[in-house]
């Protein structure tokens, strides 16, 4: 047990030193790899990177407890319905967007906005002087239809004048009326010339 | 003082662009070979200023509440509905772009200044084809713009009206210089 003992404390002490300990025996190695390579007589010449410890990490380490972070879902992802979210529909502001009024103040902002303007002022003029033609082709074949039923009438009423003068001229001279007059006419002009008769009669 | 918005743009020049036509243009970008500096459309309050870019730049130096009016052009101003309303002021600016126009006689001058409508027996000539309610620039017979308006009637229903009825209805007159001193300029 005795020789154990101190084989065992010599490990101990050996670890306990940790990292200082380790740092001489790595340039040790280095040294012992340095020399078989120092030999000319011995391998090629293969330059190795220097060796490099690679440490695992524990766990409680402040990247490995980030990498394990739990996902956190978007509104989209999470496939809820519309009307049970927080923020009303309708009310979603845009990200990134900014806030507040947008100006424009330079030429070809200024131009668009007013060719638009422009545009959009000349087809209602447009529109509007469409219309008013229209209109006034209305207006005017009214007029002339107006027009035309007037000169209609007046020429009936001129026919129906010149008939009454006709009556007139019949009454003046009879024997000329009886020869001209139409055999429609005659029955009327003969009712009529026994009533004249009739009051001749009561006047005489 | 600050510019427009995108959309107090829209509004004035839909406003404008009633009384003008397509050379409404030379206003944002005056044609090449003129050697007038830029000007700008600038928002102080509810009015609207049109004034050369070097005067809206030193306006930046005078606080808002200081500031009385800035430039020699006031167009007009927005009311609480963003409506925009033209003012006498922005005769000059409209009146070389006119679209329409209506020349009155010297008889018809004085009803018209003093805030009248224009009648027939007033107008001794008018723009052809123009529609009713549309915009026009009242001038004198020496081609002095007196005002603006909208007309009642179009050039084609104008001719058969008798001479008592009104052709434009007046929106603003160079009288308002006068009757409307005390409030035409401040804020």
């Amino acid at each position: 047990m005795a020789p154990t003992r101190p084989s065992k404390g010599a490990s101990s002490g050996g670890t306990s030193k940790g990292s200082k300990g380790s740092k001489p025996s790595n340039m040790s190695s280095s040294s012992r790899v340095s020399k078989p390579g120092g030999k000319p007589s011995g391998k090629k010449n293969v330059k190795r990177p220097p060796p490099q410890e690679v440490k695992s990490k524990a766990r409680t380490a402040p990247e490995n407890l980030a990498r394990k972070k739990k996902r956190v879902y978007t509104e989209a992802e999470l496939d809820l319905p519309k009307l049970n979210q927080i923020t009303p529909v309708g009310v979603v502001k845009p990200k990134g967007k900014k806030k507040g009024k947008v100006f424009v103040d330079d030429q070809e902002g200024m131009m668009t906005i007013l060719a638009m303007v422009n545009a959009e002022k000349e087809g209602q003029i447009e529109s509007k002087m469409m219309k008013a033609r229209q209109l006034e082709e209305i207006r005017e074949a009214k007029k002339a239809e107006a027009e035309a039923r007037m000169k209609e009438k007046k020429s009936k009423l001129d026919a129906v004048k010149d008939s009454i003068r006709n009556k007139k001229k019949n009454k003046g001279g009879k024997e000329w009326a009886a020869e001209s007059s139409s055999p429609s006419s005659k029955s009327a002009n003969g009712s009529k010339s026994a009533k004249g008769k009739r009051k001749s009669v009561s006047f005489a | 003082m600050r510019e427009l918005t995108e959309e107090e743009a829209k509004v004035l020049f839909s406003k404008l662009a009633n009384y003008t036509g397509r050379s409404l243009n030379n206003l944002i970008a005056p044609p090449e070979g003129d050697q007038t500096e830029r000007h700008v459309f600038r928002l102080q309050g509810s009015r609207v200023y049109y004034l050369p870019l070097r005067l809206a730049n030193y306006a930046t130096s005078i606080p808002r509440a200081n500031l009385l009016s800035a430039g020699t052009i006031i167009q007009g101003k927005f009311t609480k509905t963003m409506k925009f309303r033209l003012h006498i002021t922005a005769l000059s600016v409209i009146a070389p772009h006119s679209r329409y126009k209506v020349w009155i006689k010297a008889n018809g001058e004085m009803p018209f200044l003093y805030g009248g409508n224009v009648l027939k027996a007033h107008a001794a000539r008018w723009s052809e084809d123009c529609p009713e309610h549309s915009g026009v620039v009242v001038y004198s017979m020496n081609d002095e713009p007196l005002g603006f308006g909208v007309t009642a009637r179009s050039t084609a229903e104008a001719k058969k009206l008798e001479p008592t009825g009104i052709v434009v209805f007046r929106q603003a007159d160079a009288g308002e210089y006068l009757r409307e001193e005390d409030s035409l300029f401040t804020a």
